[in-house]
Formats: structure tokens, C-alpha cells, sequence
């Protein structure tokens, strides 16, 4: 027994199990980075996702039911990689991932406008010390009480951090790689 | 390591000339992306489809490209491309380009045997 996942791709809507969709959205998310037309990358994004429909709706004619992780592979291997190279047979291995993260990925220290309740000090420091903002925050509030220091770190912080203000901001928040995907993640909200 | 700079050198040609054959597909009638597809594969153009379809899109703004929406007897409507007067013209000038590269290598193949 599997889960399955309902997608609507291509204008229409297909069930597909749930190993299949997780790598058919990182190949999709691949596709996307590498496209590199800017603004035109919706329209490719577009006729791409067409021809998946299509060739999703001919394997399920032949008495299919549910996409699977097979028929996504045939179809990642057909389709392959904008620069018309073969799409990575596995393209979440762990090598690949570190690789590329630490070639795109700088990790600075703002403060963050998302998730404030003064100056979103605690918040951009848990973000880049990768511990909670809960944490963070009542730590300051207890340094309040023992001699004033944990005030005046707070100011100095207020003062040298920049605000997050951009998506690229953002995402050296966040100390993730500066991607046409994650940059759209972190435009959408302000 | 010879058969990898072979591979390269060809893919590189295929590359080369892959949207003056877009051109001339569409020159010949309107087509959507999986016709063009099944026939560029069937003339060994394209090795994976993905290659395609930023091509079609700066072809389309480069005003070389048109497209229409057109009813399909399964599933939504099917995106059309065909092709503008000004992608004519730029056809008709990669046609004499064309010709003349095919002559200016038959000439050097022909002067090598003599």
C-alpha cells in the first residue's frame, strides 16, 4: 500500500504516488534553474508541464491507473535537462546537495522583518545560529534581568544587523542557496 | 576519450542547426510541441525533449513564432505553433546559409580526394 498524491499539471489532474511527485517536483525544480531565460521561464515551465499531461494521460489510457515512480523515471530520462544533458539518475544524492550548497549558499546575519516582535533581532540570530527563535528570545529576556547586558547586545545588534528586506536578502538570511526558487519563495511573502 | 569528442562534435552540429529545423517544420505546417517532437526525434535532431522548449520560447519572443490555442479531440486544448512573416524571412536567409555551407564542404571533401 502506498499514499498517493492528487496533482493538477498541464491542466489536468492526475493521482500519483507520493515517492513519483517528490521526485518529479525536484525535477521540475531542476528543470527551472537550469532554464536561466528569466521572466520567459514560465512559459518554458509551461509547455514542459504540457507534455508531461500528455505523456502521463498516454500511459494511464493503457490501463494504468496511478503514476508511478517508473513511469516518472522513463519520463525524466525522455524529457532530460534544458541543455539537453540526461537528467541526474538521482539527483537528491547527498554528494550533489553539498556540493552545490556550498558553492551558492552564504549565510549572513540580518534581522528578520517575518518574524518579529521588536527589531527581528532574535529571530535573524536563531536563524543564523540554526536554533529556535523561542530560545533566542527568552535568553534575552532573562539577560535583561542579570546587569543590563543582554539590553545593550540587543541595541548593538539593532544597530549592525541590516533588515532582511529582499528575496535574495532572504535567503542569505536563511544561508540557503540563491536560486530562481527559492528567490520566488521568498518574494511571495512580505 | 575519442568517442566522447565524436559524441561532442555531433551534438554540437545537431545543436547548431536545431532551430533553422524548428523553422523549416513549421514552415511546412503548423505543428504542436509533440508533433515537432516525435519529428525532430525520428531525424535523430534531439536526444532528450528538454532541449526543446526554451528554444520554442525564444524563438516565439523573438517574434520568429505564433501560437494558437486549438480544441483537441482528448484532454485541454493543445498550444499550436506556427510560423511568422518574420520568421520566413530569417528562414529564407538560413536556407542560403545553409546551401552554402553544404557547398563549401563539398568543395573541400572534393578537393582532398583529387
Amino acid at each position: 500500500m502506498k499514499k498517493v498524491v492528487n496533482v493538477g499539471i498541464g491542466g489536468r489532474s492526475f493521482v500519483i504516488d507520493e515517492d513519483a511527485y517528490q521526485k518529479l517536483d525536484k525535477y521540475l525544480e531542476r528543470f527551472r534553474e537550469r532554464t536561466r531565460m528569466g521572466v520567459q521561464t514560465g512559459d518554458v515551465m509551461e509547455d514542459l508541464e504540457q507534455r508531461i499531461a500528455e505523456l502521463f494521460s498516454e500511459s494511464i489510457r493503457t490501463g494504468q491507473e496511478v503514476v508511478n515512480l517508473t513511469l516518472v523515471n522513463k519520463i525524466i530520462a525522455q524529457l532530460g535537462m534544458p541543455d539537453g544533458e540526461a537528467a541526474e539518475d538521482d539527483f537528491s544524492s547527498s554528494k550533489k546537495e553539498t556540493t552545490y550548497n556550498s558553492g551558492y549558499a552564504v549565510k549572513r546575519l540580518y534581522r528578520d522583518p517575518d518574524n518579529k516582535s521588536l527589531g527581528g533581532v532574535c529571530s535573524g540570530l536563531a536563524l543564523y545560529l540554526n536554533v529556535d527563535t523561542t530560545l533566542v528570545r527568552v535568553l534575552f529576556f532573562i539577560s535583561l534581568f542579570m546587569g543590563g547586558i543582554g539590553f545593550w547586545a540587543y541595541i548593538i545588534f539593532w544597530i549592525v544587523a541590516p533588515l532582511a528586506t529582499t528575496a535574495t536578502q532572504k535567503c542569505e538570511m536563511r544561508g540557503i542557496p540563491v536560486t530562481a526558487e527559492n528567490l520566488r519563495k521568498y518574494s511571495i511573502y512580505k | 576519450m575519442n568517442d566522447i569528442n565524436t559524441d561532442n562534435i555531433k551534438s554540437q552540429m545537431r545543436k547548431g542547426v536545431l532551430e533553422y529545423c524548428i523553422l523549416s517544420i513549421l514552415n511546412n505546417n503548423d505543428a504542436y510541441a509533440s508533433s515537432l517532437i516525435a519529428e525532430l526525434k525520428d531525424a535523430s535532431m534531439i536526444v532528450v525533449e528538454g532541449t526543446l522548449y526554451p528554444l520554442l520560447t525564444r524563438q516565439k519572443n523573438q517574434g520568429l513564432l505564433s501560437y494558437r490555442w486549438e480544441e483537441s479531440p482528448q484532454g485541454p486544448p493543445r498550444k499550436y505553433y506556427s510560423i511568422t512573416e518574420k520568421g520566413k524571412e530569417l528562414l529564407s536567409e538560413m536556407d542560403s546559409a545553409w546551401n552554402d555551407v553544404v557547398d563549401t564542404i563539398a568543395q573541400i571533401r572534393n578537393n582532398k580526394k583529387q
